[in-house]
């Protein structure tokens, strides 16, 4: 029974940066109806920052995030200008279609970037704290991922915060909800995206840098996030950041008991057939407004 | 079809299809192979993604499915064409699975639907089939690299008569109508979803078959490699630099990309992939109709420069 | 102050307005009339910058709004209340009478413009905190003038304010309009309802087919036999 309750809080764990992964995505897919399938490449870039922080001047991962953070801000703020926000001028099916091969494209340059910078081999950061271990009731918490957790709550509890009573947070819903009402009501809209897109891949910067020290990163886990990110965006519906952080928590729980019952190598199977059964069944998500 | 096209065409493929009577480096045969496979590949996920405008993220899928397939059926002792057709069948059934439940939603979700696709195939196959798969020794034996030669170059000419059919029939241009507006042509009548499914059946048709050829010609691999995202992204790259949307596209788009990343990969392992993603990009966003385009504008640019005051000159076709 | 002349536009090959000349003075209410399809929405979409003229041009105090962007019509002066009220599906009251405000120059006194819609609509008052779904067509229609009124227009051009409304309510709107006028706001009214419209307003449009065909006060238009046969009466046009 304690090994059972041992997969599930494993797969609690990292469920909670299954949602903030998604909460990124599906920030800036219910603003701008921007599909980046390159937002998992972002967390890997996210994840390489952290790791070649730590290697080369000791930053602890945790603090790194304060220097992560404000640079994938940043970072999301180029790639809106320089690629993403030239899709805005078409309708939304066309800018869907377009942003999917963009994102393409993107992740496909960035990994490949990536292999050639620092090649194909996984990296972890191991702290002097990497080991401990926190017992509760004969169940084991990693203190490492347990603090990955509280911080991707955190952030998402932030995220809904500033939605909710940032000005800008107020007018990206608007613009969300109805562009055009939103600019009739005043509101720049192409300001709203930027502010979106950067602050969505400032979440998928986060990420990765919880990945990197709670778990291991490679150019690799580029495909796997953004495949973790849509299920759990399609899972959870648009709209809730709170429902999608829940979306993750239930993404993990479901992966570490299709673990136990299929054995570990179908771990990731189970996500990508509940995502097809969703798409099926309620595609509009478990939580949609 | 203009009768002198008609003829440069057969030339072409006649010309071709002498190659391996008169070359016998393995190496030219090799590569020209690939050529032909490439263009197979490419021109099947134009039929999805550049005629009835559904982008495909998980052609890879119907690839593997159709390779994987022959390679078992054929090991086991059915004749390959057999195999390649029963490979075929099997990619189209997965994709009317998916094609069904998603086209009615939006774009994305069809995108994203067989990307998921794929990826469970390459993970499930990975971990049931892990073992490589080689050919038998009395199969290697008698191994003809010519049969595959001829078998790639009929799939490259099957791929560019279907799509040129394709593009002029009714159905074709049902398709396109689509994809420039499916409300606007579902107002005008135009039965999206099942012009989407039908461009989705000979689209992963064909894409099964290229990897029944390439099952039939590759003497070992992994069988997840099958499944390999590599394939989807190889299709995407080649069709887009040619010219997404055009017969001649593809066609354009695989002999370069086969040429420079044979080129590139000789001086450089992973690297041109960041080169091509990130051309790729910039033809999505400045370009949209690859080489075509490019070419289209330059003819454009030199029929002006040459002062040409018979406006009558008829345009040459393309699309 | 609001000057429309010869716009015409096109929504791809279709020429919704082939040509449209219309006038708001200070203080007027003036009514835009028509039937479905006559253009009235696009023209509303054209004066709000979401739809770029293909000819002619619209001036607002005397400037061409041509070139300006639509968040910035907002600042001018101008707030627009859309047709079907496209409201903020995810949004409480309250927030969208906070964004209604959103633009510079409304930020400051907005504390007590919210006073003033909530007096002028003591229903939103009630339901401040609730989500806009949960509330009746006409309490919806009421968010959305006052998001409108929130930005501290003064021109207020409302799209079928009464369209799906029960006739009780639409009266009670259109009192409000009547108030919100004689406190300075002038006001452009696209009204299906056209009677009550043209007891309203002081001076109407008609248009049909992308064209101005009549035009006079609000009283000569409810004379007018055309007006009357078409718009007003049995045989009216059924929208």
């Amino acid at each position: 029974m304690t090994i059972v309750l041992q997969q599930l809080v494993l797969g609690v764990l990292i469920g909670g940066l299954y949602g903030l992964a998604a909460a990124g995505l599906s920030l800036i897919f219910g603003v701008m109806k921007v599909l980046n399938v390159a937002h998992g490449e972002l967390i890997m870039l996210g994840g390489y920052g952290a790791f070649w922080l730590f290697a080369l001047s000791g930053l602890d991962p945790f603090a790194a995030l304060v220097v992560v953070i404000p640079v994938a801000l940043v970072g999301g703020a180029i790639l809106y200008w320089g690629l993403f926000g030239w899709v805005v001028r078409y309708h939304e099916e066309t800018r869907i279609k377009n942003s999917l091969l963009i994102g393409f494209g993107l992740g496909l340059a960035l990994h490949a970037a990536a292999v050639q910078l620092w090649t194909a081999d996984e990296r972890s950061i191991t702290t002097a704290y990497a080991g401990s271990v926190l017992d509760v009731g004969g169940v084991s918490l990693p203190v490492v991922r347990l603090a990955s957790l509280v911080i991707a709550f955190v952030l998402i509890g932030g995220l809904h915060l500033l939605l909710n009573h940032w000005r800008w947070g107020r007018a990206i819903r608007a613009t969300a909800d109805d562009w055009e009402a939103a600019l009739m009501t005043g509101i720049d809209v192409r300001r709203a995206y930027l502010i979106a897109f950067a602050i969505g891949t400032a979440l998928a910067g986060a990420a990765g840098t919880l990945v990197s020290v709670g778990y291991s990163i490679s150019p690799s886990i580029g495909l796997e996030w953004t495949l973790k990110a849509l299920i759990v965006v399609v899972l959870a519906g648009l709209g809730s950041m709170l429902g999608t952080f829940a979306g993750g928590l239930i993404l993990g729980v479901a992966e570490a008991c299709s673990a136990m019952v299929f054995g570990g190598p179908y771990r990731e199977v189970v996500g990508l057939v509940i995502f097809l059964v969703v798409l099926v069944a309620r595609p509009q998500g478990l939580f949609a407004k | 079809m203009r009768p002198a096209s008609a003829a440069a065409g057969l030339v072409i493929v006649a010309a071709l299809a002498a190659v391996p009577l008169v070359v016998r480096r393995e190496d030219i045969l090799n590569f020209l192979f690939l050529v032909l496979l490439s263009i197979a590949l490419a021109q099947s996920w134009n039929v999805i993604a550049g005629y009835a405008g559904q982008v495909n993220l998980g052609h890879a899928a119907f690839f593997g499915l159709g390779a994987l397939v022959t390679r078992v059926l054929w090991i086991a002792g059915t004749p390959v064409v057999i195999g390649m057709i029963a490979g075929a069948l099997v990619a189209v059934a997965f994709a009317l699975l998916i094609g069904w439940a998603a086209f009615r939603l939006r774009g994305a979700y069809f995108a994203i639907g067989t990307l998921a696709l794929s990826e469970i195939f390459r993970i499930t196959v990975g971990n049931t089939l892990a073992e490589i798969s080689t050919l038998p020794q009395t199969t290697i034996a008698t191994y003809r690299l010519a049969n595959r030669y001829w078998l790639a170059l009929a799939l490259a000419v099957l791929a560019i008569a279907a799509v040129a059919a394709l593009a002029r029939s009714r159905l074709g241009l049902g398709m396109q109508a689509i994809r420039e507006d499916e409300d606007a042509a579902g107002a005008t009548g135009v039965d999206a979803l099942r012009l989407k499914l039908i461009a989705l059946v000979c689209s992963t048709a064909l894409a099964g078959l290229v990897g029944g050829c390439f099952a039939y010609y590759h003497i070992s691999f992994y069988p997840s490699h099958l499944f390999s995202p590599g394939w989807t992204f190889d299709a995407v790259l080649m069709t887009f630099i040619g010219g997404v949307g055009t017969l001649h596209g593809p066609v354009l788009g695989a002999i370069f990309y086969v040429f420079f990343k044979e080129y590139l990969a000789i001086r450089w392992v992973d690297f041109h992939l960041l080169i091509f993603g990130a051309l790729f990009v910039a033809i999505v966003l400045l370009l949209p109709g690859g080489l075509v385009e490019a070419m289209g504008k330059l003819r454009g640019l030199l029929e002006s420069a040459a002062f040409t005051p018979d406006r009558r000159r008829p345009r040459p076709e393309h699309r | 102050m609001l000057h429309v002349d010869n716009v015409e536009a096109s929504y791809g090959p279709f020429l919704a307005l082939s040509g449209a000349t219309l006038e708001v003075r200070v203080g007027e209410i003036v009514a835009l009339l028509g039937p479905n399809g006559a253009g009235k929405t696009t023209l509303i979409r054209c004066i709000a910058g979401l739809l770029r003229p293909r000819a002619g041009g619209i001036r607002w105090d005397g400037a061409s709004l041509a070139s300006v962007a639509a968040h910035r019509i907002v600042e001018r002066g101008i707030a627009v209340v859309p047709e079907g009220r496209r409201l903020f599906a995810t949004m409480t009251v309250e927030e969208h009478l906070d964004l209604g405000a959103f633009a510079p120059h409304a930020h400051a006194g907005r504390v007590q413009r919210l006073e003033e819609v909530y007096t002028i609509f003591p229903v939103l008052r009630e339901r401040r905190g609730q989500l806009v779904r949960a509330l009746s067509g006409g309490q919806q229609q009421m968010v959305a003038i006052g998001r409108a009124l929130m930005a501290a227009p003064r021109l207020l051009i409302l799209d079928e304010p009464s369209l799906g409304l029960a006739p009780r309510i639409v009266e009670s709107i259109l009192g409000v309009l009547g108030e919100i006028n004689r406190r300075g706001v002038s006001i452009l009214l696209v009204e299906q309802n056209v009677q009550a419209a043209l007891v309203l307003a002081h001076r109407g449009y008609i248009l049909e087919s992308g064209r101005i065909v009549g035009e006079g006060t609000g009283a000569a238009l409810m004379d007018d036999p055309h007006v009357k046969r078409a718009y007003l009466g049995p045989l009216a046009l059924r929208h």
